[in-house]
């Protein structure tokens, strides 16, 4: 583009105004009042997203083998819900994919499927390798007891026991990515008569 | 409407010519930066109302139905991670979800703890992750004693200072300063030797990881 085209093109000489116009008394302090307050509602409207995946929902990846085969090693996005255990904190449901806090760890996420809720008996590992077959516990109030899918390549309540319901983020509810594999989690719980 | 609408963001227009502000545009100026304000709080500093005697007398201390305001910094916890021995944090109740509750960090992960009767064992070594809770008042206290080592993803935040009642403005008393106390008979100087002595029986009572 040659220079002098550029001297002509509409978005210059609207710079150009805007420059000639900050000339006017008081309009530079105007104007860096208006950079200033459209920064603040920048970092208002993000704080806004940032609530709204806090407390409703939002997309997320995963990773880790301990969900085999009901989450992928890795490369899946899946949603979480966020809002239903916030709004109907006595709705934790046996099989529900929930997602906490690690009690272990308070930087980490897990991912685990909630198998007992409080006053159940549970067996701690029926295969008998963390915790002889013969032991139960009964789960105590405010807790559940948590699994991975995976039982050999996860820690969960078979090594530390129930977890506080308060370390709950959400639950898992549906899984976007890869289309070819997308549902929508549901409790798959059965009764055994 | 092209029109209205660029009148209303054209930045640099006399203040003459401004709409007049009815009460809902006034109601929104407020509403529009709550987000900014609740998000503050959540990652920052924020006020809370200490109810319940189980942090007596350091919180509540007179059985007034008057409660305490103090402010607890949630940046230290969910930030750094940095939490210690002798620091009153709140956290989620390990019993029930909805429950808050303040206590005082007494052990961390690898320390061997003296329980109070409540509990079966007489000592206890808090396992990783985990911290051993008490209130300062250890009969009117559901803490640790009663339900065990608590998981250290439970705290939420780290009381700062009391802001209400004034009288009781400040930092929560710190072992430094308690060392030095005079030993007169004024209350405040009774109070602090006893303080110093509760403080005293809480080291008593914990074997560091570090000195094993």
């Amino acid at each position: 583009m040659a220079a002098g085209d550029m001297v002509r093109s509409r978005a210059f000489v609207w710079m150009l105004e805007r420059l000639v116009r900050l000339r006017e008394p008081g309009a530079a302090k105007q104007a860096a009042r208006n950079v200033a307050l459209r920064s603040f509602k920048v970092f208002n409207f993000f704080c806004a997203i940032h609530l709204f995946t806090d407390y409703v929902g939002r997309a997320s990846t995963m990773e880790g083998p301990s969900m085999l085969p009901t989450l992928a090693n890795e490369g899946e996005i899946v949603i979480e819900d966020r809002l239903t255990y916030r709004l109907w904190p006595n709705s934790f449901t046996r099989g529900d994919l929930v997602i906490l806090k690690s009690p272990i760890d308070s930087n980490r996420v897990i991912c685990k499927r909630i198998i007992g809720l409080p006053g159940d008996t549970i067996c701690v590992d029926p295969t008998g390798e963390k915790a002889p077959s013969t032991e139960h516990v009964v789960i105590p109030k405010g807790h559940i007891w948590i699994s991975g899918d995976n039982s050999a390549y996860s820690r969960d309540s078979r090594e530390y026991g129930p977890v506080p319901m308060a370390l709950v983020r959400g639950r898992l509810y549906a899984r976007v990515w890869p289309p070819s594999t997308a549902t929508i989690f549901r409790s798959n719980a059965r009764r055994l008569e | 409407m092209l029109k209205r609408i660029l009148e209303r963001f054209s930045r640099l227009r006399p203040t003459t010519d401004r709409p007049k502000k009815t009460r809902q545009s006034r109601v929104w100026r407020y509403v529009y930066w709550g987000p900014t304000v609740v998000v503050l709080g959540q990652y920052f500093y924020n006020l809370k109302t200490v109810s319940g005697r189980s942090m007596q007398p350091t919180l509540n201390p007179d059985s007034s139905l008057r409660k305490d305001i103090a402010l607890f910094d949630r940046f230290a916890i969910h930030t750094l991670q940095r939490f210690q021995r002798e620091d009153i944090v709140t956290l989620k109740s390990p019993e029930n979800p909805e429950r808050t509750l303040v206590k005082r960090i007494i052990a961390l992960p690898g320390d061997l703890v003296k329980t109070l009767p409540p509990y079966k064992e007489a000592e206890v070594v808090v396992p990783t992750g985990h911290v051993w809770i008490e209130g300062d008042e250890p009969f009117r206290s559901d803490d640790s004693n009663r339900f065990g080592p608590v998981s250290a993803s439970l705290i939420d935040s780290r009381m700062v200072c009391v802001i209400w009642p004034l009288s009781r403005f400040g930092l929560p008393q710190q072992s430094t300063t308690l060392q030095a106390v005079s030993p007169g008979d004024h209350p405040s100087q009774r109070a602090a030797r006893a303080e110093f002595e509760r403080y005293r029986w809480r080291q008593s009572r914990v074997v560091r990881s570090t000195d094993f």
